[in-house]
């Protein structure tokens, strides 16, 4: 049980970000709650880096939630955010969400290609293709009108 | 390209804040909560018996007299199975408005003693994209094909057609230089100097084309020591420099060397870059970058790139798709204008 709290106090802030940034800020903290309470359950499977593990489930939760809600919480971004960003953000909004996903496992949530890999449950060279192809799209998006839509798209939302 | 993600992870939305309060209660509620009994004692419970019936069997067939050995076929032979990815940038359109395209394929590759089996443009693609944020394809009206520029061909936006190509050489033929055949890898030196002396029986004195076919050696079916050796012998190639610790691809960490590259057609100062594995010594990536900036594309930008995904000796027969005609013709994106 002691070990267990380490972990739960040390991967907390994370898996709570990262289903902030999934499933929004009002949702993050009850599957935060859920992804833990499975993790209790089935501690003996815990790897020692629990992070990846921690963060496969609460992906699927996530996706069970978007499953069950027709629609889904918009992240607020602070408004002083400078122009680069809000139009990195929507380029990345235009992506697919599997691409998203790729993108923001590094980015945003700080995993090592091996750990992203585990989260999405492919292998690392998997990951590595996956990776390659969704920063190729982003820039993509960046350099073409397509961002033009999704900048808009993001404007109003 | 490498700094997407760094530009990414500024725009990070703002991390939620720990309500400590509820962590301690959800914490202090879900240990009360049971835990799912190891699976391990259940699946005894329930298959106690058939490991009792399998024991017996086992025991039987062991006790029982062994029947005569029949002829085992020849043992298969062993590949030096290579997964890589190309991708390459070409600049093409109006000469005086030009825009690029980004070529991006798979190679496997199958090498074995006598034979060869390569299926090329694995999942590839040619996607045009602006070198200064305009959108020259689109209005062009989208042309599926587009000419290089300073080339005599044009290049086919869209997917590419994967092709399956089979030969019988003898020994062990090196993809990038037709000349370079070798009996046996095993008799290669393991000694820099040594080394250099005998790719130089084949390549000539030309210090890039020494540097080229030892980076190939490295990714081939060859000893450690011998790995070591090629990376040595590059860094002492007249012009190289090595690059210390690179980091590719975001998590692929390894060492570098450089040497100065000849010029392409669309490109001048280029440099190619290896990239190895500190623990292992097999390759990461291997890269030609342009070291000045050239068409809008900064210094340093790769223009084209060898990533190595699987580099294996396996004992199994090459998996080729099936429905690719073998030696068929292949469909290259870079066609006659």
């Amino acid at each position: 049980m002691e070990e267990f709290s380490i972990v739960y106090r040390e991967c907390y802030p994370r898996v709570l970000a990262y289903a902030a940034s999934h499933a929004g800020g009002r949702l993050a903290e009850d599957i935060t709650s859920e992804t833990f309470t499975i993790a209790w359950r089935k501690l003996d499977q815990m790897p020692s880096n629990a992070l990846p593990w921690l963060l496969g489930i609460a992906r699927n939760l996530v996706r069970a939630t978007h499953r069950q809600t027709t629609t889904y919480e918009l992240t607020d971004f602070p408004a002083d955010d400078d122009f680069a960003v809000i139009e990195l953000r929507a380029a990345l909004a235009s992506l697919s969400e599997a691409d998203q996903e790729v993108l923001t496992l590094i980015a945003w949530h700080g995993l090592a290609a091996a750990e992203a890999a585990q989260v999405l449950g492919c292998t690392t060279a998997t990951f590595f293709v996956r990776l390659h192809r969704a920063r190729r799209r982003l820039q993509a998006a960046l350099w073409t009108p397509k961002f033009d839509s999704a900048r808009a798209s993001w404007k109003t939302s | 390209m490498e700094d997407i993600l760094k530009d990414l992870a500024q725009a990070k939305p703002p991390t939620p804040e720990v309500d400590s309060e509820r962590l301690e209660r959800d914490l202090a509620r879900i240990v009360t909560l049971p835990r799912e009994k190891p699976a391990r004692k259940l699946f005894v419970r329930r298959f106690a018996p058939l490991v009792v019936i399998g024991a017996v069997i086992v025991l039987a067939v062991v006790l029982l007299p062994a029947p005569p050995q029949p002829v085992q076929p020849a043992a298969p032979p062993k590949w030096w199975h290579a997964l890589t990815r190309q991708s390459q940038i070409m600049i093409v359109g109006d000469p005086a408005d030009p825009y690029a395209v980004h070529l991006d394929s798979k190679t496997d590759r199958w090498l074995a003693a006598n034979q060869q089996v390569t299926v090329i443009q694995k999942e590839g693609d040619v996607t045009p994209f602006s070198l200064d944020r305009g959108n020259e394809w689109e209005a062009a009206g989208k042309p599926e094909t587009v000419p290089q520029v300073g080339g005599t061909h044009s290049v086919r936006i869209g997917p590419m057609k994967p092709a399956v190509q089979k030969t019988a050489v003898s020994g062990f033929q090196m993809s990038l230089h037709s000349q370079a055949r070798f009996d046996s890898l095993e008799s290669l030196p393991a000694d820099p100097q040594e080394l250099k002396k005998a790719l130089e029986t084949i390549v000539g004195k030309d210090t890039y084309r020494i540097g080229s076919l030892a980076m190939e050696l490295i990714s081939s079916n060859v000893r450690a020591d011998q790995r070591r050796a090629a990376f040595e012998l590059i860094k002492t190639l007249d012009g190289a420099r090595f690059l210390g610790d690179v980091t590719v691809h975001v998590e692929r960490a390894g060492i570098g060397v450089a040497i100065a590259a000849p010029p392409t057609f669309q490109f001048s100062d280029v440099e190619t870059q290896l990239v190895i594995s500190k623990e292992t010594g097999l390759p990461i990536s291997k890269r030609d970058v342009i070291t000045t900036s050239q068409f809008g594309l900064p210094a340093q930008m790769p223009i084209s790139e060898e990533e190595y995904l699987l580099l294996e000796e396996v004992a199994f027969e090459p998996i080729v798709p099936q429905d690719v005609p073998v030696n068929g013709e292949v469909e290259s994106p870079i066609i006659e204008r």
